[in-house]
């Protein structure tokens, strides 16, 4: 066999391993799905087999029991508002802290940076007591509030790190042009963060989206304003031997992100690894 | 003077949002913790009653769940971060190499990861429990037969699979772009040199891959230490308490338990546990990087 044969060989050989590997690896996955559509009964008899005939009726009694619809729009309203606000207010206030060096630009720096190092549970007690006294539990609007300020950190030190490489002339002949500090960071800084902005998007989408500890301390008490996530937790512990219904529930749950991800699956897997390094 | 002043209005006025929310969120609840912690309070009298140290005092006597749940968290992390970087790694090589269909593998590695994990634990539950038996009428391999949530010892290792399962793409993806980045031209002139691949990957790509190492093993550690949702779903800290992560149990402790002082010291000790190791852990993977 000459060299360049071997090299050939070989790399089929490492193909086909990975191949087997990646379908071995999201073979759990495939089951899920499987036994969504399942009559009851295949389901109980054989978890591996392939359904003998596709039982949409699983789908169609838990998106009604779950009322699906609604669950839906609480986690995009709650999502849309979250995204919102972290991003308009980490860009401003990253955008401020590298163009005016002073006191207190260095005092909001090191305030808004470090609860990064703050892990959530380590306040989850008396925030719930704080959100509480603020009138921000207990809704979708309050819920995504508090997005703001769990996202802010991480968000603005990503923008930060950015912002030092605009130039400052930038601003500079903006400035003498006439236009004001807010001004330029709308019309003339935020455009260009667009690479950022678009890395914190999909971080926090991610996050918030799956999110269950936060919703689960939040939102938990009313069927109004329940997440996706938190309502697939409750249905699969009260159908926890109705396997065909617990599992349709959790398709309907991760549907969403799957679907997104095989549309934009570039673009995700960039933001992630740009906002790990940024990070 | 004007000027000066105009500025740290304009200053003031686009942090303050920020300041405002992080404070709401973070501070205020971090210096209240400060202050639960050495009380007794169940949540609903009205004021709680101040008890000085004792709530620290009962989580190092012996009799407390807490520190066995500091003694699974650290024997999951340091599973956890192991397995995580070296099989990443390893994937991430393999997948690199030019191989057909590549970004379809780094796809399906990474499905999991953009599950809730709540979802990822039930899934596994469910084949834990009825698709081990099935596999196992069909292969008969021992290890299917085993009843791997409801022996305590065995019970660790599922979840810490489980959340290896769950992140791995994660890393996988980190560690590719890290590969991608090593130059070329350096991995030809040690091939010109006649370097074997495996001294290639150990003597130029491992050693060039450092930002990436440091990247991907702390973020696997500060993921770890926080292990909480897939628990809840696939054992709810069963059986007999032996998976309970330190979340879950200042969790339990405050929310179950309604002991809000007793949660909040435990809170704290917590947090300065992470403090420390993170500090460390950074400070140890900075000074062995090397540059180009």
């Amino acid at each position: 066999m000459t060299m360049a044969q071997r090299k050939k060989t070989k790399k089929i050989v490492l193909t086909i391993i990975m191949l087997i590997l990646a379908l071995i690896y999201i073979y759990p996955v495939f089951l899920m799905v499987i036994n969504s559509v399942k009559p009851f009964g295949e389901v109980i008899m054989d978890v591996i087999a392939l359904p003998s005939k596709i039982e949409w009726s699983n789908y169609t009694y838990v998106m009604d029991k779950m009322k699906y619809g609604k669950l839906f729009l609480n986690n995009v309203i709650i999502t849309v508002i979250g995204i919102v606000g972290i991003i308009i207010f980490s860009s401003m206030s990253a955008y401020i802290i590298s163009r005016k060096k002073n006191k207190y630009t260095r005092f909001a720096q090191f305030m808004i940076t470090t609860p990064m190092l703050i892990p959530f549970q380590t306040i989850m007690i008396t925030l719930l007591k704080v959100m509480n006294v603020v009138n921000l539990s207990g809704s979708k609007v309050g819920l995504g509030i508090q997005y703001w300020g769990f996202g802010i950190p991480m968000a603005a030190f990503i923008y930060g790190n950015f912002m030092s490489t605009i130039p400052k002339e930038l601003d500079e002949s903006a400035f003498i042009d006439g236009a004001g500090t807010f001004r330029t960071y709308r019309s003339i800084i935020f455009p260009l963060l667009k690479s950022v902005t678009f890395t914190v998007i999909v971080i926090d989408v991610m996050w918030i989206w799956n999110d269950f500890l936060l919703p689960l301390l939040m939102v938990n008490s009313s069927n109004e304003t329940k997440t996706l996530v938190l309502s697939a937790y409750t249905f699969v512990g009260q159908f926890n031997t109705q396997w065909h219904y617990a599992m349709a529930a959790m398709v309907l749950a991760v549907l969403p992100s799957i679907i997104i991800f095989i549309f934009l699956q570039k673009y995700i897997v960039e933001g992630v690894v740009a906002g790990a390094v940024k990070g | 003077m004007k000027r000066k002043k105009k500025e740290y209005l304009e200053c003031a006025a686009f942090t303050v949002p920020s300041l405002f929310l992080v404070m709401l969120v973070f501070y205020i609840p971090f210096v209240m913790s400060l202050y639960y912690s050495l009380t007794e309070w169940n949540g609903i009298s009205k004021s709680p009653k101040f008890i000085g140290l004792e709530n620290f005092k009962k989580l190092f006597s012996g009799s407390s769940d807490f520190l066995q749940s500091l003694i699974f968290t650290g024997k999951y992390t340091i599973v956890f971060m192991i397995l995580v970087n070296i099989l990443a790694l390893a994937i991430a090589v393999a997948l690199v190499q030019k191989i057909p269909a590549a970004n379809v593998m780094r796809s399906m590695f990474f499905i999991p990861y953009i599950m809730s994990m709540t979802i990822v634990g039930f899934i596994w539950k469910f084949i834990f429990s009825q698709g081990f038996a099935a596999l196992f009428e069909k292969t008969h391999l021992g290890f299917l037969n085993l009843s791997w949530l409801g022996d305590s010892h065995l019970a660790f290792y599922a979840v810490a699979f489980v959340g290896i399962w769950q992140a791995l793409g994660f890393y996988i993806v980190l560690y590719i772009a890290g590969l991608q980045a090593v130059p070329t031209d350096v991995l030809e002139a040690a091939e010109v040199d006649g370097a074997t691949s495996w001294k290639k990957f150990f003597k130029v790509t491992l050693p060039l891959l450092g930002p990436s190492i440091t990247t991907c093993v702390f973020m696997s550690l500060t993921n770890a230490v926080k292990v909480f949702d897939i628990i809840l779903a696939l054992t709810k800290g069963g059986p007999g308490g032996s998976t309970y992560s330190v979340t879950l149990d200042i969790y339990r402790e405050a929310f179950q338990n309604n002991n809000y002082g007793l949660g909040s010291a435990k809170a704290l000790v917590f947090f300065v546990i992470i403090l420390v190791i993170t500090q460390l852990v950074l400070k140890a993977m900075h000074s062995r990087e090397v540059d180009l």
